[in-house]
């Protein structure tokens, strides 16, 4: 009853205040603000995909209206022709590997606008796509997008610090707080109470608003999903909670509180992730692009220089398709063009591998280090919930790699084979024969969807943070209310 | 007199709350530690990154002039990548270079972005919680300067001192300006490493490509100071005028919030969503369907038709030159009106963005500061769009050379010409150096103006502020 009573009092005088309304409208509008933009970008990306589906489409109904007129009139150079495995192959082809956003995807934009999302395909070699990107305004993706994601662990601490600074400090210097007790009301009752009105007029709009936006905007989203969305949300914010309940233990005044929690949310959501970037990149530095360009133009400059190695190379690589007709050399022009895109790729293998390695070593590195920081801790959450953290790309990534051997490999084994049977040059002064026309059975890359696994180590230990602080505040409370 | 006596008074005092507040001196003394590391880690970097792009520009120069005897149209598509240099002053403000790429392949048909975005390299966090030098000065330091100053004012009146103050002599105007003169001190400490890099260590790390400009250091410093003095009179300003030091506080957290969090995210989220840009992929289609098309075929014939007509003659072997290197040339022409078309309706669209984010500098210091900045340390995307044409420039330079050598020597080749080191030593080294800037200054003027406005806005805050106190005084 007397529970009830405080509660009222407290939400009426905050109303009347103006503040808990203030906060309240505030926390509504970013909230739907972010979830926009979220939403937006998630949008956005969705037409691409469709477009480039449609694109891809397109191309294949035109290849097969050119290989209809293409049976009835002059052929063209091979390099404009799509009825030529060639042409295909290397220039023509529109192929793209695609990876759609997920249905949490609009919780947080994560690394999902500056990392590919598509990739346009050809047999040539991998270096040349893997580098593509999306076009954004640079600045945007410097600021970063204004998503939930961003809303919820740079700005909710901040609003729930100034909701909740002067809790019971206030009472406690102005002398109400003897009256109170004399009444029968603990300070820690009073504290509890006081913290759940007015982190409760910012913490449930934004659970229960953002859980609503994605029930209506994206339905494909799995309770399961949303379940995580909420408790991680919850926990995040009883933890900038249990801190502004362990600050005001200490008795001291508003002004003091305020400060100290501003000091604790510059370390904890700004100093200690900056601290963590400068140690990773000190420890693992990743190994220089300007080098990158420097080793791909020796190796393709060897490559080129020793065809006859090359080519002898890739044949003992691949015996199956080395010709057992001595009489038809395999060093047509394609052949040797196939050749070399393997031996770049295969020398330039270490290469790519010591940029993986840093960054594999970096996430590492990372995971450990997010521990001191629960907006670290929650960012990654988020992004990993959203399928746009990192481990999504590179899931993406090993996909795209795999399907692009796999087109390679089934063009690999058709051009060796026109080669063998001369059809590329049928005769002396000869036009290339047709040899193209099954255009349906070429590789089509289909994304596997991503399941992100939760990462249980880093929110155990916020919550055992969120428990210690509670636990340390509540026996600090507790003395306060005997020696008041 | 008793204007000078209160300024070191008033410094010592505010010196001395600023210790005695410890949460507040120690997080000031991590920041200054963190600002003095940040700044050394960037300048190793800057030194081995500088290092790295003239070993690699001058082996690829080399890797130019060996390529060997071949075709000019094979060394066309063989081309030259070119690398962007960076400023000494980028350690300070490394602003978009993360998110734009350093390298260009010059090559034959192909007008290419930059690559190898140094951001595609990182772990997300990197980008959540980098650490700059100008990330603390436009950020940390306003926030440090508000923890430190909302009592400057509000606290004495909580106190009952300031009725003292009056007592004793001091006048509203001569206090406020101690005090603001106090608290500029305080913030200026922390630009103190600044500017050792930029008196004593920048110049030293500059060369041909990347010139000291002192122009450039002077706009950066300038811009600090200026941006730093902003929130000194925001914050006492606020300070004067609130009834407590805790309200004072709540204000000035909410101002900050606004003006540093919310106000440039929301400015780029609208600037952007407000002109579209196409998407890569739509781009590249374009370029490829508006290229590769029909129409290039007969305006091909129509040029050889031309040609045949002016030369009067019937087969293009007749031709005093070889058709061949023509027709690459014509090709390159036609391609760079389709690339002159495309990439400038997309850099239009950038700079709309960027135009209209600049307007944000209206309602905050920090967009205005941060454009200023990027300028100056050449890591805006103008900088970035000046290298690129540069290098398009270059590009071309290149293909009318090698197009021209095969049109002039090919045709006694009989299809087998071949160029050598004497052609390739003609294509001339790519040598992209930094503009000055004074130059470039109309092309900031709205910033500029901006933070110039914000300025004015300051002091008349102030004077409002010493009205308010001269008020409470009587």
């Amino acid at each position: 009853m007397m529970n009830g009573l405080v509660a009222c009092h407290e939400f009426k005088h905050g109303w009347r205040e103006k503040l808990l309304p203030t906060l309240l409208v505030i926390t509504l509008l970013l909230t739907g603000f972010s979830f926009y933009n979220g939403y937006q970008w998630s949008k956005q990306q969705q037409a691409v995909i469709a477009a480039a589906q449609l694109e891809q489409q397109q191309a294949i109904a035109q290849a097969q209206q050119a290989l209809v007129k293409r049976r009835a009139t002059t052929p063209i150079n091979w390099w404009d022709d799509v009825t030529d495995l060639r042409g295909y192959a290397f220039y023509l082809m529109v192929n793209y590997a695609l990876k759609p956003p997920q249905a949490m995807a609009p919780v947080a934009v994560g690394q999902s606008d500056v990392l590919p999302y598509f990739f346009r395909l050809t047999v040539g070699k991998k270096q040349d796509f893997i580098h593509q990107h999306e076009t954004v305004h640079p600045l945007l993706l410097q600021l970063g997008k204004f998503d939930l994601a961003f809303f919820t662990v740079y700005l909710l601490p901040l609003l729930i610090i100034v909701a909740c600074y002067s809790a019971l400090s206030q009472e406690k210097h102005s002398g109400q707080l003897l009256s109170l007790m004399v009444q029968g009301l603990s300070p820690l009752r009073l504290l509890l109470i006081q913290l759940t009105v007015r982190a409760g007029v910012i913490v449930i709009p934004l659970i229960a608003g953002s859980l609503l936006l994605l029930i209506i905007f994206q339905p494909e989203a799995s309770a399961l999903a949303l379940l995580g969305l909420g408790g991680l949300l919850l926990l995040y914010a009883l933890f900038w909670l249990a801190l502004c309940a362990l600050v005001i233990s200490f008795g001291k005044t508003a002004s003091y509180n305020i400060s100290t929690l501003i000091a604790c949310w510059l370390a904890w959501v700004i100093i200690i992730p900056a601290l963590g970037n400068s140690w990773m990149q000190w420890m693992h530095p990743v190994p220089s692009r300007i080098h990158y360009v420097d080793t791909l133009r020796q190796v393709t400059d060897q490559v080129e220089q020793s065809t006859a190695n090359t080519l002898a190379n890739f044949f003992q690589d691949h015996p199956e398709l080395a010709s057992n007709n001595a009489a038809k050399p395999l060093d047509h022009y394609s052949v040797k063009k196939l050749a070399s895109i393997n031996a770049i790729e295969k020398t330039m293998q270490p290469v790519q591998q010591a940029f993986e390695q840093h960054l594999i070593q970096q996430q590492r590195s990372a995971a450990q280090w997010q521990l001191l920081s629960p907006a670290s801790i929650t960012q990654s959450a988020l992004s990993q919930l959203a399928g746009n953290g990192l481990e999504g790309h590179q899931h993406f990534m090993a996909q795209t790699q795999q399907y692009h051997a796999q087109l390679r490999g089934y063009f690999q084994t058709r051009i060796i084979a026109a080669v063998g049977r001369g059809d590329f040059a049928p005769c002396e002064g000869c036009n290339a024969n047709i040899t193209l026309t099954e255009f349906s059975a070429i590789p089509v890359f289909s994304y596997r969807s991503y399941a992100p696994s939760i990462q249980w180590l880093p929110i155990g230990c916020l919550a055992t943070m969120v428990l210690i602080m509670a636990y340390v505040a509540l026996i600090r409370v507790g003395g306060l209310g005997r020696a008041q | 007199m008793f204007a000078l006596t209160l300024y070191p008074l008033t410094l010592g005092k505010e010196w001395r709350e600023a210790c005695r507040e410890g949460r507040v001196f120690w997080l000031a003394i991590t920041l200054f530690v963190l600002m003095l590391a940040v700044i050394a880690s960037g300048w190793q970097s800057h030194k081995a990154l500088s290092l790295q792009q003239q070993q690699v520009t001058e082996s690829e120069r080399l890797r130019w002039l060996q390529q060997g005897d071949k075709g000019p149209h094979s060394a066309a598509h063989y081309g030259v990548y070119v690398i962007k240099p960076s400023s000494p002053l980028a350690v300070l403000e490394p602003g978009l270079t993360p998110y734009l790429g350093h390298t260009i392949l010059l090559e034959a048909h192909k007008q290419n972005d930059a690559q190898f975005r140094p951001i595609q390299d990182a772990v997300p966090g990197q980008r959540f919680g980098e650490l700059t030098p100008g990330f603390v000065v436009q950020i940390l330091l306003p926030l440090l300067i508000i923890l430190f100053g909302f009592q400057s004012l509000a606290g004495e009146r909580d106190k009952g001192t300031l009725q003292q103050l009056w007592l004793a002599g001091a006048s509203p105007c001569t206090l406020f300006w101690s005090k603001a003169a106090a608290l500029l001190s305080l913030g200026l400490l922390f630009l103190a490493p600044l500017i050792v890099y930029v008196l004593l260590i920048a110049p030293a790390m500059s060369h041909h490509l990347t010139p000291f400009d002192w122009a450039r250091a002077g706009i950066i410093a300038l811009g600090y100071f200026v941006y730093l003095f902003i929130w000194v009179l925001l914050t006492l300003f606020i300070s004067a005028v609130s009834n407590t030091s805790r309200l004072a506080l709540l204000s000035l957290l909410i101002i900050w919030g606004a003006l540093c969090l919310l106000i440039p995210k929301i400015a780029i989220e609208w600037s952007t969503q407000s002109v579209q840009l196409d998407s890569a992929r739509l781009f590249q289609s374009r370029m490829e369907s508006e290229i590769y098309t029909q129409k290039r075929l007969s305006a091909i014939e129509q040029y050889k038709q031309e040609t045949l007509r002016q030369y009067q003659v019937k087969e293009v072997s007749e031709l005093p030159f070889d058709w061949s290197g023509a027709q690459l040339q014509f090709g390159e022409a036609y391609g760079n009106q389709v690339f002159d078309r495309l990439y400038g309706e997309r850099q239009q669209a950038i700079n709309q963005q960027s135009s209209r984010y600049e307007w944000a500098g209206l309602f905050s210091p920090m967009v205005t500061l941060q454009r200023i900045t990027t300028a100056a340390a050449a890591t805006d995307m103008r900088h970035h769009q000046w290298f690129s044409e540069a290098a398009e420039r270059h590009r071309r330079h290149m293909q009318v050379l090698l197009n021209g050598d095969v049109k002039q020597n090919a045709q006694s080749a009989d299809g087998d010409y071949k160029a050598g080191i004497a052609l390739w030593k003609q294509v001339p080294e790519f040598n992209y150096a930094l503009p000055d800037f004074l130059p470039l200054i109309p092309f900031y003027r709205k910033p500029l103006l901006l933070l110039c406005l914000w300025l004015v806005l300051g002091l008349i805050a102030g004077q409002w502020a010493v009205k308010h106190l001269s008020r409470e005084q009587i």
